[in-house]
């Protein structure tokens, strides 16, 4: 525990939360037993950096469960496994097999009087799932909606017991810790945030793909050393840096450090690390409109600004897209994103909110010329 | 304590509660949607939304808990525009039809809008379309006008524990629908009906009938179904109820009700209602005046006594009927008619093991609270299903399960089935030697009591000649839970009182209760058994459970009534059946009864009535038993009248009058009427006078008023003093029940939604359940070829009748269960009876059954 605390590690899942602070509270918590859950979901448009450690280098993160089923005093591990990755289903399931053949999971791994059993449990394919509570209900067999808070899930969680629930890459990355020490660990990267970090990078880019760098690596130099720059000679337009969720960033506010302090002041949220780059050809409206879609859809219907906040705005965004906006669109949507912002049961809401925000924020006169000329000046 | 500053007022709080509730005892109202007094907190709507110092984001009071030194403001400027907001959000799907929809007036997403709320729309796009469903016969379902606040589904889930709807679909999609899809299939309480707090779940008792702000009396009294006595509100215009609602936190039922006493009312309004009293002229039942009516009456009785003397006269009172009611009917056949004959239909179950457990244990043994059952560690079920019985009582061995309470059942109850813990099934009609059993292995753990020495003879006896262990499943595990239990609660219905030797379980039921210091609730059916025996409707003791034959009490109230009481012991209900059939008893006078229908073998019954010279039956309706009687008065029943009822807990509460009825007379008022032309007069104002005569005369209801009972909390043993009873008749130890080797028994359903005359004229209970089913286990259903809805013919030694299946899977045993609640097709039609020598209730056990496809 104080190897961890001492590494500094926070949580990859897109809220940060310092992971070693996480296990203390639900290690100071006397009820047993207590769950872990590995959070699989990986639901956020954009994002696909859990995909390749599920994949190919399953043990990896068998290995960190059982460290952390170790250090919590949980013997229970859950895999709640996205339910759109049934590749990666078969992969798990054949490591924790082997992993049982070979005593690394079981009621005495090793001989070392530690039990530790791990199952993976499909989701039905909702991006609420991945938000802990809601998963914690839906790995009860309830209907994936978040819980008020608190408690926290530390304290009562999956069957009303303390629970973990920790990001696959925040898992993954205890092997490393323990082998090489939180000391070390803590040098790499960011100083507040330290550690590698998985991007995963797509869109316009010459190379999307995953890369793993240290947290705090300058965004620009993600998308323009990492991913060789911007495609078929295209201008770069915007960057939504963390995940849908996350505010986009114009062309001119990418350079930055990624890691969970300093995007913040740069007007956006490092999220889950998935890089989503685009071009000049690219109508900002029918980005904002497609995200609004995502959001609509998955909103889970639980808080009132949520379920019909994203429901208005997609019909408006609808409308204003295929060139049947109004005058004073711009402003209702303004009105429904900032009633609905920070005024939602979880992020979800806020998340909607904030890329309508942050389009107009930045692209309002793109909606302006859609409601003007009725069509976008992209003609796409 | 915690004290925290609201809108720059200090609040102090005594425990722990959220905000919103703090702001409340501070006289502050936040508006809410999605939060309701009784459930969970949710947290969905967020127009609670408060400022909170040193919280950055608005806070939702209803899931915050206020904590030491909080400071919070509940209104702003910028919170207004929050809530203005959500209720734009609220509105831009929901129809607005107001003008067509029922809630209107009552709705509370109208009042919020109303006050907090925007003027105008900026929703130009296209709204949600959702019908409106009546595929339910009973609810109509609007999900245009749902607001997804989900208080309907958790209350079925957390209060009644159903289960049965849910919210199906996801965002914007989501709407409530019951897990059967079309029709509800529920138990039919209505209290998700009774949280909506938009037009959303509709009764269509009285859809598009009236509107809330029309209703020109409004009373709040108890329902006149079963035992438990709950409170409720019946709105009436026209002089017609127009429905029947709780009220939340209200009663002993905490603002719930069930099927029967909310949906239950229509019987009153039924065109069947007697109009006049009717008069056998020439064997035929012709329309009378009272005057006639009551001279014959008087006439024909006093004629008998003159003849044949008193005894030959007897009267049978009514568990549904008012403590005064019955008081009066008692007294009328003792100093009027001069007889001790006079009991009731609850000998069949209530009144007998009622007087056997007193005997045993002391008076108010049986007295509990239902409230009490929460707190139980242990409740042991026995005898019948309490959820069905008396549903309420039952939803507090639901909720004691939710705690974390062991819930232990001996035999059958299919609605504990989903909070049991452990359940044990004996073979058929072997309950009562699994109770011995018990209580011999308890007894050989804890040892006697010395508190009771009867008692712990009894047990000793019993002991002694007790021979061998059962040798069925989960019987350890329940003796081992018994005698583990820090506090335990025992629920006993009737089902073991009416078996061929019942008091052997009522014994064995008393002893565990005993040594285990349990808390006893009796199961009771009717609204009033418990009142009907301490107003004195029993032929051995007089008002206030006063023995007959202790002179003392005997020449007190011989004082005070004026007059001798007459000495010769009385006879029991079936005492009175079998004087009827060999001539001793000549007439028959029957207040708010139906005998030939609800007690067993009605053939019998009904030679045992045709052989009597003079019966007179007082009711609402010509039943079974009216038509076969001289004289038929008209009485007035539930909301018509006035009067106070003692429920299961033995709490005294007031039955409120609500309409004036076109026809009828309130009971205690044709009785007095009789009375006085035989000479003997009573002359009552009215019902709360008769209250203070019997708080008068009997020792138990000393100084009882109206006012006092009237607020609701009138406990035993009020201000009056209880008897310390004394054992008369210890277990006879008869031979332990015959081998029973038949493939199938038929026993009596009780089912939730019927009660029997009075249901059966409920067409709400009619549509939820229109027919009698007979209720099979689906293996044994296998076995015979039998589906669900298949007819069947059910033969037994006494008659047959045809019936569709029904499968239950919740039977564990031989057993199959038909209920008694419709006309020419009750399970007593198919069923004989032997007398338990004790309690002279009915044994009704292994009627074998055969059953035939058709
Ligand atoms: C709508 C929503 C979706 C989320 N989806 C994921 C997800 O797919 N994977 C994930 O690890 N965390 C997701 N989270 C974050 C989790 O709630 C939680 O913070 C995280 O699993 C904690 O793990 P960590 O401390 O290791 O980051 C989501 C949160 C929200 C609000
Ligand atoms: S913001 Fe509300 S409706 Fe949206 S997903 Fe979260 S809880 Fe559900
Ligand atoms: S009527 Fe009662 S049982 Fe039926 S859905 Fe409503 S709350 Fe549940
Ligand atoms: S039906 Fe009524 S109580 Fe149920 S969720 Fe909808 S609005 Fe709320
Ligand atoms: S539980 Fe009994 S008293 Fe209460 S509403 Fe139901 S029938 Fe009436
Ligand atoms: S009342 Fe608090 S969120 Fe609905």
């Amino acid at each position: 525990m104080e190897e961890i605390k001492r590494s500094g590690l926070r949580g990859r899942g897109g809220a940060g939360f310092p992971t070693g602070m996480k296990w203390s509270f639900a290690k100071a918590d006397p009820k047993f037993p207590k769950y872990l859950l590995c959070n699989a979901d990986e639901g956020e448009p954009g994002t696909f950096k859990d995909r390749p450690i599920l994949e190919k280098n399953p043990h990896l993160l068998i290995e960190g469960m059982v460290i952390s089923g170790y250090v919590l005093g949980s013997e229970y591990g859950y895999i709640y496994l996205r339910g759109e990755y049934p590749a990666a289903a078969d992969i798990l399931n054949a490591a924790i097999k082997q992993a049982y053949e070979a005593n690394y999971l079981g009621d005495n791994i090793n001989g070392k009087g530690v039990k530790f059993h791990l199952a993976v449990h499909q989701g039905a394919g909702a991006y609420i799932c991945g938000e802990e509570t809601a998963l914690i209900e839906s790995i009860e067999g309830k209907k994936g909606q978040p819980r008020n808070k608190p408690p926290f899930p530390v304290n009562v969680g999956a069957w009303s017991m303390p629970t973990i629930v920790n990001n696959v890459e925040t898992l993954s990355n205890l092997p490393y810790i323990i082998e090489i020490g939180g000391e070390a660990y803590s040098n790499i990267g960011s100083k507040e945030c330290p550690g590698p970090k998985l991007f995963c990078v797509s869109g316009h880019v010459k190379k999307p793909g995953v890369y793993e760098l240290p947290m705090g690596t300058n965004l620009k130099d993600i998308i323009y050393i990492h991913a060789g720059g911007i495609r078929d000679g295209g201008k770069l337009k915007a960057v939504i840096p963390g995940g849908i969720s996350t505010p986009v960033l114009p062309a001119d506010a990418i350079d930055c450090a990624m890691d969970f302090v300093a995007m913040p002041k740069a007007g956006s949220m490092l999220g889950s690390g998935a890089v989503i780059v685009m071009d000049d050809s690219v109508c900002m409206v029918r980005v904002a409109y497609r995200a609004l879609k995502f959001f609509e859809h998955e909103s889970c219907g639980k808080c009132v600004p949520c379920r019909e906040g994203t429901d208005w705005l997609r019909k408006v965004l609808a409308r204003v897209e295929k060139g049947k906006g109004k005058d004073g669109d711009i402003e209702l949507l303004s009105d429904i994103a900032e009633i609905m912002m920070g005024r939602t049961f979880c992020p979800l809401g806020d998340g909607a909110a904030g890329v309508v925000m942050g389009m107009i924020k930045h692209f309002k006169n793109e909606f302006e010329e859609h409601i003007k000329n009725g069509r976008c000046a992209l003609s796409c | 304590m915690i004290t925290l500053t609201i809108n720059d007022k200090e609040v102090t709080l005594e425990k722990p509660v959220s905000v919103l509730e703090a702001a409340r005892q501070a006289g502050i109202k936040i508006p809410t949607l999605c939060y309701h007094e009784a459930l969970k907190p949710y947290g969905g709507c967020r127009l609670c939304v408060v400022e909170v110092e040193r919280m950055p984001k608005l806070q939702t009071a209803c899931t915050l808990m206020a904590a030491d030194g909080m400071v919070v403001k509940t209104e702003s400027e910028g919170i207004s525009k929050v809530r203005r907001g959500i209720l734009e959000f609220l509105l831009i799907n929901h129809p607005l039809d107001c003008p067509y929809c029922d809630k209107a007036g009552e709705c509370e997403l109208q009042d919020l809008v109303n006050k907090y709320g925007p003027t105008v729309g900026r929703y130009k796009e296209e709204k949600r379309k959702v019908p409106e469903s009546h595929k339910d016969q009973i609810f109509a379902r609007n999900m245009e006008r749902c607001v997804v606040c989900t208080r309907c589904v958790r209350m079925c889930n957390d209060q009644q524990g159903a289960s049965a709807i849910s919210i199906m679909g996801r965002g914007n999609h989501s709407r409530m629908e019951p897990f059967s899809s079309d029709s509800f299939n529920c138990e039919y309480c209505g209290n998700c009906l009774t949280v909506c707090p938009v037009g959303a779940i509709l009764s269509r008792l009285y859809m598009h009938s009236f509107r809330p702000w029309q209703v020109d009396n409004e009373v709040e009294t108890i329902c006149s179904y079963c035992g438990v006595g709950c409170s409720l509100v019946v709105q009436v215009r026209d002089e017609s109820i127009k429905r029947v609602i709780p009220r939340t936190g209200l009663g002993v039922n905490r603002g719930l009700l069930c099927s029967r006493g909310r949906f239950g009312y229509e019987y009153i309004n039924s065109q069947d209602r007697l109009t006049t009293p009717l008069v056998r002229k020439n064997g035929k039942l012709e329309q009378s005046t009272w005057s006639e009516a009551l001279h014959i009456v008087a006439e024909r009785l006093s004629g008998i006594k003159r003849t044949d003397g008193g005894s030959a006269i007897a009267g049978i009172g009514s568990p549904r009927c008012s403590n005064e009611d019955n008081y009066v009917f008692q007294k009328f056949i003792r100093m009027a008619c001069g007889s001790n004959n006079i009991d009731s239909i609850s000998r069949t179950g209530y009144a007998a093991a009622q007087k056997y457990f007193e005997e045993l244990l002391g008076q108010g043994i049986t007295t509990n609270l239902i409230e009490g059952l929460k707190n139980s560690e242990v409740i042991f079920v026995v005898g019948g299903d309490p959820t069905a019985v008396n549903p309420i009582l039952g939803l507090s061995i639901r909720e004691a399960s939710r705690r974390g309470a062991k819930i232990v059942v001996l035999g059958n109850a299919k609605g504990l089935d989903r909070f049991k813990t452990l359940q044990v099934v004996p073979p058929v009609f072997r309950e009562m030697e699994v109770l011995e059993e018990l209580l011999v292995g308890v007894s050989g753990v804890k040892g006697a009591r010395g508190e009771k020495l009867d008692v712990d003879k009894g047990i000793r006896m019993l002991s002694d000649t007790y021979s061998g262990s059962m040798d069925i499943e989960g019987i350890e595990e329940l003796k081992q839970t018994l005698l583990n239990s820090p506090s335990t609660s025992i629920v006993f219905g009737m089902d073991l009182v009416q078996r061929a030797n019942g008091h052997r379980a009522v014994f064995a039921i008393a002893g565990l209760t005993y040594l285990l210091e349990a808390r006893l609730y009796l199961l009771s059916d009717r609204p009033n058994e418990q009142g009907l025996i301490d107003a004195g409707c029993v032929p051995d003791m007089l008002p206030g459970g006063r023995p007959l034959d202790i002179h003392d009490f005997k020449r007190k109230f011989e004082t005070e009534w004026g007059g001798p009481i007459p000495e010769e012991d009385g006879k029991t209900l079936f005492e009175i059946i079998e004087g009827a059939r060999n001539k001793s008893v000549k007439a028959l006078y029957i207040m708010g009864d139906n005998p030939v229908f609800n007690l067993p073998d009605a053939q019998y019954i009904k030679e045992a009535l045709q052989a009597l010279d003079f019966l007179v039956v007082q009711d609402l309706f010509l039943s079974e038993t009216a038509q076969l009687a001289d004289v038929v008065l008209p009485a007035l029943g539930w909301t018509e009248k006035t009067g106070t009822y003692t429920n299961l807990e033995r709490r005294i509460q007031l039955q409120k009058k609500a309409v004036n009825a076109g026809s009828g007379m309130e009971d205690w008022k044709i009785i007095s009427e009789v009375s006085g032309k035989m000479g003997y007069k009573m002359a009552y104002s009215d019902a709360e006078d008769i209250m203070d005569e019997i708080a008068k005369v009997s020792p138990l209801y000393r100084d009882l008023t109206y006012r006092e009972i009237s607020k609701g909390n009138c406990l035993w043993p009020y201000h009056g003093e209880p008897l310390r009873g004394e054992i008369h008749e210890l277990p006879a130890m008869v031979d332990a029940a015959s081998d029973f080797r038949a493939d199938f028994y038929l026993a009596l359903e009780k089912p939730l939604f019927h009660s029997g005359t009075l249901s059966r004229r409920s067409p709400a209970l009619m549509k939820i359940c229109p027919e009698p089913t007979l209720k099979i286990n689906g293996a044994a259903a296998r076995k015979l070829g039998l589906h669900e809805g298949n007819r069947v013919q059910v033969t037994t030694a006494a008659g047959s009748s045809e019936v569709p299946v029904s499968i239950d899977d919740t039977i564990k045993d031989n057993k199959v269960l038909l209920s008694n609640n419709f006309e020419g097709q009750g399970l007593f039609s198919l069923l004989t009876y032997t007398l338990d020598p004790v309690t002279k209730a009915p044994g009704i056990e292994g009627c074998e059954v055969r059953l035939i496809k058709i």
